[in-house]
């Protein structure tokens, strides 16, 4: 499954939610993919996403999703321990794990020589691990149906859609935007 | 044995129940844990972060619900914070308040903190990010007031605005 596959499957099941979205080309492929303003794409914060999609999640009734890739979870892994104890139960991780840093010029994660899942089981999370688009299509919607925090790791291949544009729109309006859109949610 | 609070550091916990805090982002500091507790015992929501920078992202992402939300820290974690303040708080235009104690001045008991708590002032301010400093010189009504009027300030101004209280200055920590 390519990237970018994956991101319409998730744009597809999770059109009530609200997404938070990692830097790089999972951004902008996400912008290809849906523009819509239940969308915060964090630009240049990696690591950041688990942390800024909790905060939401604990903010809000509404589901939240976050897409993180598994180098941006493990620039920011002091955060599992923080998701363990808060577990809020609208909150989905999806992690697109492509073994790599495909916006850092593919350079490797160490995803690869790890087990990521029994690491995320190990914090006491139900893990669904997934290959292809139909299956996480149903990880996703299990997540809702489930009303627990769940992880949902996505292997996808490496690399990054051809020809997709920078994402170049001011962070403040993204924000204004996400914000006025919960708040039309709740 | 737990730190015990003195009339400043209710001040600080005043301030921000005066701004209406709902919830908390807080990284562990034995000097800002009277603040902690204090903002605990109220009944305010507290979050434990592992990281100042992931305190950020949490308290940042509780902002954009409308949840007032701020976080208490310690100085020496604005190294980790900065790229998450800048790339995300303040070009995102999150309303952000930080509360953090200050280390390396007078009653510093610790031989290197100084290179990084000295420093925090003007890193900030190289981010645009205001910064207002409580100390000894202060009296403790200002310490509340400061602290409710910083937070009022990072709402309206949609950017982040930290609070710096020295609560390691004798003339502090003595307080009752």
């Amino acid at each position: 499954m390519k990237r970018l596959e994956a991101l319409e499957r998730i744009e597809a099941v999770t059109r009530a939610w609200a997404l938070v979205v990692t830097c790089g080309a999972t951004a902008r492929e996400m912008a290809t993919v849906s523009r819509s303003e239940r969308h915060l794409p964090l630009l240049d914060s990696m690591g950041l996403t688990c942390a800024v999609g909790l905060g939401v999640a604990l903010g809000t009734t509404s589901h939240v999703g976050v897409v993180d890739g598994d180098g941006s979870l493990l620039m920011g892994f002091s955060i599992l321990p923080t998701l363990a104890t808060t577990r809020p139960a609208n909150l989905t991780v999806v992690v697109l794990d492509n073994h790599q840093h495909a916006s850092a010029d593919g350079m490797a994660s160490q995803a690869a020589q790890l087990d990521l899942a029994a690491a995320c089981a190990g914090f006491g999370f139900a893990v669904d691990e997934v290959a292809d688009g139909p299956a996480l299509a149903r990880a996703l919607e299990k997540a809702v149906e489930a009303r627990e925090f769940r992880i949902v790791l996505a292997r996808i291949e490496p690399g990054n859609a051809e020809g997709v544009p920078l994402l170049l729109e001011d962070p403040a309006v993204l924000a204004s935007r996400f914000a006025a859109a919960l708040e039309a949610s709740a | 044995m737990p730190k015990t609070s003195n009339s400043y550091l209710r001040a600080v916990a005043d301030g921000l129940c005066d701004w209406g805090v709902e919830a908390f982002v807080y990284v562990p500091s034995s000097h800002a844990a009277p603040v902690i507790r204090d903002l605990e015992a109220r009944g305010v929501r507290a979050v434990l972060a592992n990281r100042e920078e992931e305190a950020v992202g949490i308290a940042g992402g509780m902002r954009l619900t409308g949840v007032r939300a701020a976080i208490v820290m310690q100085d020496n974690g604005f190294g980790n914070a900065l790229t998450a303040l800048a790339t995300f708080t303040v070009a995102y235009h999150i309303g952000l308040p930080v509360v953090a104690n200050s280390r390396g001045g007078v009653g510093e008991y610790n031989s290197m903190i100084q290179a990084i708590s000295g420093a925090v002032p003007r890193l900030l301010e190289a981010l645009g990010i205001p910064v207002h400093e409580l100390s000894h010189r202060d009296p403790v009504d200002t310490w509340r007031s400061t602290t409710s009027a910083a937070a009022t300030l990072a709402t309206i101004q949609h950017r982040p605005v930290v609070t710096l209280f020295d609560a390691l200055d004798p003339a502090i920590a003595g307080a009752k």
